[in-house]
Formats: C-alpha cells, sequence, structure tokens
C-alpha cells in the first residue's frame, strides 16, 4: 500500500583516545603522554598513551605514582574545550561523506550513510576511507553502523553491524549489560538482579523496569530499539574558520611550527572543501609562550584558492623572515574566504598552468620580500611631477591623460644642481599648481645635456625656493 | 635529394653539434627596432638566455633600449618584471612608449634582487625580467644561477650592472656596452664590431607604428 521509504542507516564513529589526541595532538616521537582528571582534589591519570600504557600507566592510577614509574612521562589536564573542538573535527570529515552529521558527546560522531552508500561503491569502502582519512588527521576510529541512530552510537563502541531491524535487534540482545554505559552504581543494580545480557533486560516487564531501576533507562531502550525517535540536533560546519592549535612543547624551531601548520591546513582544506570556499587570506598568529605580544604574520593569495603546498611554502618563508622573541605555545588560524570558486585551468596544448604561476609567483615574492615591496606604477592627476606617480597593488589599471614630453627615470627628490654643469636644449615648460595644499611651487623645467652627454630634466624654481635642481633622467 | 631533407632537419636538432658552416639560428625575439635587429647576433634579444648590460652611467638608456620589447610583451598580456630598478620609472613614460602598466610589476628589494629574478625566470609566466644588479662585489655564483634560471623561462633576461662593476667571466649569451645617447657596442657574443647608435628616431617609428595597428581592426 504505502510507498517503500528508504531506509536509513547510521554510522557511527568512536574515539576511544579523544580525550588524549585532543591535548597532544599527535606530534609523533614525543615519548609517553597522558592525560590526567582531578577527581576530589587528586590528580588520577585519565587516559595513557601507547607508550606510556606499555610502562604499566594505567588509567585512575595517581599522576604521582604514575611519575615514580615512569619518570618521563609528560601529562596534561583534560581540556573538554579542546575535546569538543577534536569532536568537530572527526564531524568535519565526516561532513564530506553525509547531509547529516549529528555530535554525540563526549567522543562519538553520528552520521547517516543510506544516502551516501553509492558515493564510494558502497558501505564498507565509505567507512574505510572516513576511517583512512582521520587516521592521517591523528584520530583511531572505531566504526558501527545501525538502523537507529543512538543504537548506531553504542554499536560503534563494540564495532558491530546491524543493517537491518531484525538484525539490530538480534545483536542488541546479545550484548552484555556493561556495554551500555550506565552510571557504575546502576549497572550493580540490574547485574544485582541477575541480568546478564541486555535481551534479558528487555524482556522484563516495562512497569517493573522502571519501578526498579528508574524510568529514565525504559526512554533509553525504546530509542535503542527504535521504538521512540531518537532526539537529534544535526551539525553544520562554522561559518568562519577559525583554529587554535596548541603545540605539544613551546618551540621556537621553524620546523615545529611548520609541522604545526601543516596539521592545521589539513583541517582548514576540509572546512573549505565542505564549505565549498575558496581561500583568499590566511591570518596566522603565534602566542608566545611568555604572553607577550602575539605575533601576527598574514598570508594572502593573489588568486582565491587553497593549494596546500604553496601556502606550507608561503609560510617557511614568512618565519624566515622574523625573529621569534621567545618560544611559541600556540598557533591560532584565521581564513578569509571567498564564495568565487575558480578552479586551476591548465592550458590545453603545453598542459601547464599559467594562469596559477602568476599568483603563485607574487605571493612567493610577496612572503619573503614583504607586502610593499611588489607594486605596480601609476600615474596621478598632478600638474608637480613629483606628485603625478604613485605606487599601486600590481595590476592596477589608471588612465594616463599627460601627452608632455616626461623623463624616463624621475629622482624620488629633486636634487639641487648648478645651472652651469648644463647645457638648455628644450624649454621652458611652466608648472605652477599646489596653492590648494600649501605645497605651491613654481617653477620652469627644462630639457638639458650634462657633461656627460646624458638627456636630463633639470627645472628653475621660483618659489618657495629658488634655485636649479635635477629631476629627471632622460633614458 | 629527397633523403637529404630529413637528415638536415636532424642536425638542425642538435643545439649540441657544432657544424663548420653556419652557426645555429637560436630563438630570439625581436627587439622592435629594425636597425638593433640587424645589429644583434641573433637578430634579436636572445630567449631563455641572460643579456648582460654594461651602462658607462646611471640613465645611459638601459630602460629606453628595452622599451619597444616591454611595450609588445605587456600589450600581448605578458607581465615584465622591473627588479630593484636605481630611481622611479615614470608611468607617464612608459604608458607613451606603449608599455600596459597594470602588466609592470616593480620589486623594490636591492638586498634580494637576484633572488626574486630568479624567481621570476623560474616560474615562466613572466614576458621578460629585467634586473638591476645590486651594488658592491658581483658574485659570479649568482649570475651563474640567474644564467640557470633564464635556461628554465622563454623570456630573455636581462641583468644592468652599475658603473664600475665588473661582470664575472660567464656564458651569457651577450654582454652590451652602453653610452648615454644610446650607444651600443657589442662585449660579448660573435657579430659586429662596430657601435650602434640608436639615437632618438625609434621612439617615433614605435609611435607610427602603434597608430597602424591601432586603426587596423
Amino acid at each position: 500500500m504505502s510507498q517503500p521509504v528508504r531506509a536509513s542507516l547510521w554510522a557511527g564513529l568512536y574515539c576511544p583516545g579523544l580525550p588524549l589526541s585532543a591535548v597532544w595532538d599527535h606530534q609523533p616521537g614525543i615519548g609517553p603522554v597522558a592525560v590526567h582528571s582531578h577527581q576530589r582534589g587528586q590528580a588520577r591519570i585519565f587516559q595513557a598513551g601507547r607508550i606510556a600504557a606499555q610502562h604499566g600507566v594505567r588509567a585512575g592510577m595517581g599522576l604521582s605514582q604514575a611519575l615514580a614509574l615512569l619518570p618521563q612521562l609528560q601529562s596534561r589536564p583534560r581540556n573538554p574545550a579542546m575535546e569538543q573542538r577534536a569532536l568537530e573535527q572527526i564531524a568535519l570529515a565526516a561532513y564530506g561523506h553525509s547531509h547529516q552529521v549529528v555530535l554525540a558527546p563526549p567522543d562519538t560522531v553520528l552520521l547517516e550513510i543510506a544516502g551516501s552508500q553509492r558515493l564510494r561503491g558502497g558501505l564498507q569502502p565509505l567507512l574505510d576511507q572516513l576511517v583512512k582519512t582521520l587516521r592521517q588527521q591523528g584520530f583511531r576510529v572505531r566504526c558501527g553502523t545501525a538502523v537507529v541512530p543512538a543504537a548506531a552510537r553504542l554499536l560503534a563502541r563494540v564495532g558491530q553491524h546491524a543493517d537491518s531491524p531484525e538484525r539490530l535487534q538480534h545483536t542488541l540482545d546479545a550484548l552484555p549489560i556493561d556495554a551500555l554505559g550506565l552510571a557504575p552504581g546502576k549497572q550493580q543494580a540490574i547485574i544485582g538482579c541477575g541480568l546478564r545480557r541486555l535481551g534479558e533486560l528487555v524482556r522484563m516487564g516495562a512497569p517493573e523496569r522502571a519501578r526498579r531501576f528508574g524510568s529514565a533507562l525504559n526512554a533509553e531502550l525504546d530509542q535503542l530499539y527504535g521504538r521512540q525517535p531518537t532526539p537529534l540536533a544535526g551539525w553544520q560546519p562554522p561559518e568562519r574558520y577559525r583554529q587554535r592549535l596548541e603545540l605539544p612543547v613551546p618551540s621556537e624551531r621553524s620546523e615545529a611550527l611548520l609541522f604545526a601548520g601543516n596539521r592545521a591546513l589539513d583541517h582548514l582544506g576540509g572546512w573549505l572543501e565542505v564549505r565549498d570556499r575558496a581561500l583568499t587570506a590566511l591570518h596566522v598568529t603565534l602566542e608566545r609562550e611568555d604572553a607577550g605580544n602575539p605575533i601576527a604574520l598574514g598570508l594572502s593569495l593573489a588568486r582565491p584558492g587553497f593549494d596546500r603546498a604553496r601556502l606550507l611554502e608561503m609560510l617557511a618563508l614568512k618565519l624566515d623572515r622574523i625573529r621569534l622573541p621567545a618560544p611559541v605555545a600556540a598557533l591560532v588560524l584565521k581564513a578569509e574566504t571567498t564564495l568565487e570558486h575558480r578552479p586551476p585551468q591548465a592550458d590545453l596544448w603545453d598542459g601547464r598552468n599559467h594562469g596559477d604561476a602568476w599568483p603563485a609567483l607574487l605571493d612567493r615574492l610577496r612572503a619573503r620580500l614583504g607586502e610593499e615591496a611588489l607594486s605596480g606604477i601609476a600615474p596621478q592627476a598632478d600638474h608637480r611631477p613629483e606628485h603625478a606617480w604613485r605606487w599601486v597593488p600590481p595590476g592596477t589599471t589608471r588612465v594616463c591623460t599627460e601627452t608632455r614630453p616626461r623623463p624616463t627615470w624621475l629622482l624620488p627628490e629633486p636634487r639641487p644642481c648648478q645651472r652651469a654643469d648644463f647645457r638648455l636644449e628644450d624649454g621652458p615648460e611652466r608648472i605652477e599648481a599646489g596653492w590648494w595644499d600649501g605645497q605651491d611651487c613654481r617653477r620652469d623645467y627644462w630639457i638639458a645635456r650634462d657633461g656627460r652627454n646624458r638627456r636630463v630634466w633639470i627645472f628653475h624654481e621660483h618659489e618657495p625656493r629658488s634655485g636649479w635642481f635635477l629631476h629627471g633622467l632622460f633614458c | 635529394m629527397p633523403e637529404a631533407q630529413p637528415l638536415q632537419h636532424l642536425l638542425d636538432q642538435r643545439s649540441d653539434l657544432w657544424r663548420g658552416r653556419r652557426r645555429p639560428q637560436a630563438r630570439c625575439t625581436g627587439s622592435g627596432r629594425a636597425e638593433l635587429d640587424a645589429w644583434l647576433p641573433d637578430g634579436g634579444w636572445p630567449c631563455g638566455r641572460l643579456v648582460e648590460i654594461l651602462p658607462a652611467c646611471l640613465g645611459s638608456g638601459e630602460l629606453d633600449l628595452l622599451m619597444p620589447l616591454l611595450a609588445e610583451q605587456t600589450r600581448q598580456g605578458q607581465p615584465v618584471m622591473l627588479i630593484a630598478p636605481p630611481l622611479v620609472p615614470c608611468p607617464q613614460r612608459l604608458h607613451r612608449a606603449g608599455i600596459a602598466l597594470d602588466r609592470l610589476v616593480v620589486v623594490r628589494a636591492p638586498d634580494q634582487a637576484l633572488w626574486a629574478a630568479e624567481q621570476s625566470l623560474k616560474s615562466g609566466v613572466c614576458g621578460s625580467v629585467l634586473v638591476w644588479h645590486p651594488r658592491g662585489r658581483v658574485d659570479a655564483r649568482s649570475i651563474r644561477r640567474l644564467q640557470l634560471a633564464a635556461r628554465e623561462s622563454d623570456a630573455p633576461a636581462f641583468v644592468c650592472y652599475r658603473r664600475h662593476q665588473q661582470p664575472p667571466p660567464s656564458l651569457s649569451a651577450l654582454r652590451l656596452g652602453l653610452e648615454p645617447g644610446p650607444q651600443l657596442t657589442l662585449l660579448r657574443g660573435d657579430g659586429p664590431t662596430r657601435a650602434l647608435h640608436l639615437g632618438r628616431a625609434n621612439v617615433i617609428e614605435l609611435a607610427v607604428r602603434r597608430r597602424q595597428s591601432a586603426s587596423a581592426p
């Protein structure tokens, strides 16, 4: 009777090491690391890295005990804000594969994948791709799929898949009670009743369950088995890009900064892709360890786009130019973007991308020489020759109306000279101007020859100074 | 005889093969002045090779000499780099010579001039690159690097030395002495030994040519 509705299928991405990855930003070769949290005024290990775990550091151990066990252990307190950011980073990667992404804090991201099955040629390739992308970004995730979002979250923890309601029920029934992740007291109460598996708990009547374990558990089980819809709040990538990256160890070595920058560009690239925007400028702020004035570096792109290799090269050139007064503790990236997105086009005949090479050259020169070192030159409507030109950004077009002869070279400032050194050839050209801005002048310009037979441009000034000045060279 | 044609063709392709009768014709681009083209050994500015200019003094006409070339290239939309010019090039004069100012980029970084020139040549997008050598001693290695970079691009590359600077022994295609006038002497490269006096007539010639091309559709 009714139209077959396309069943939805949810994948859960569970990142068990999130608290650790969030504060220790996947720097290789850093040694044993851990995260600790404060419980009743005492620092306890919350999660230990792989090397630390091999040396016997366990979760729940006191920090001082862990340090006694492994003196070179580095531990940082848990940082919920950074965990949230890391979770959003996983969500960002997921957003490239699905239209519907939901955050399930503290450590899981859910995405709807029924609509994306054909994107990568099947469900398994899609998940494999996602896991691989996240691993490159430093997150090890476990996948689970289910037809219900709440169940997908649970199955991600145990790494199981259930792509039909029957299978879901079967899989859930077989799960042990402690997979639910309930509060320890409640879990003890259920196990104390002799219930081992989820199926046994479900077979108990709902009123009795509510009486024994509270009504919240019923709602939870209903959501899990898909009898009640799961309330979901869809996640969208942020409108504006801002990312703060703490360095594991404050450093003034540009290699360490570039390594962190490389990681940040990974993330930025993902954001630009899902937002379908092109980068026009990137503001990098280096926060100093000694809390002094942060150092700002601006990378502007002559053409909107995103070329990682070029951005990294520009960042390296910028870092080469400056001397860091103190070790840098964190990098903050802010992106200026545009919706105008023109993919680079290669020349049909020789396959070289000329359109992109020119902005790339300008960017590279600017990064090393500074913004002001590159300019075009443009005429300006003023009768006084020293005001008739100005430096402009390259590529600026301006109209030129001057028809009188002008020299090839202008001296930056007119230089006093002796009339006797020159032979006047052509002139005079009277220039009287500037009464409006207080730099009033009255001069007679002459084309003359100097002792070396060069044609020069000199003038005899009557006001405000009096005397002869050299202003330009004609060849 | 029909077999001789491909062999001739094959031999022409080998630039490293020296044959007694005729020097291989190097690729070049017209200088925009007929008498200068006739005077230059290759019939124009050599492409992808370094041209050294030694002016007798500042303002001997080094920029005027190249203006027709720069005008032609900028009008075709090719960017042109002026790197570390010693004075300010006057935009009114450049415009009058036919140079599209929006395609002209001036790099004002004297101490990094040779690096900037090298990067510009390597990018392969510039119409031509004109660099003024920074003051002080000439480093043979940096000129050599510039030569190698010039080979990577199709553009003619010009390096203009300061007064009293001695260029290093190098394999540049052309070395020109320049005196006010402008008057050219060939210091390196086989060609006429006589000096060429260009005078001021060329500018007018260019103006006439431009008017003709403008009246054409």
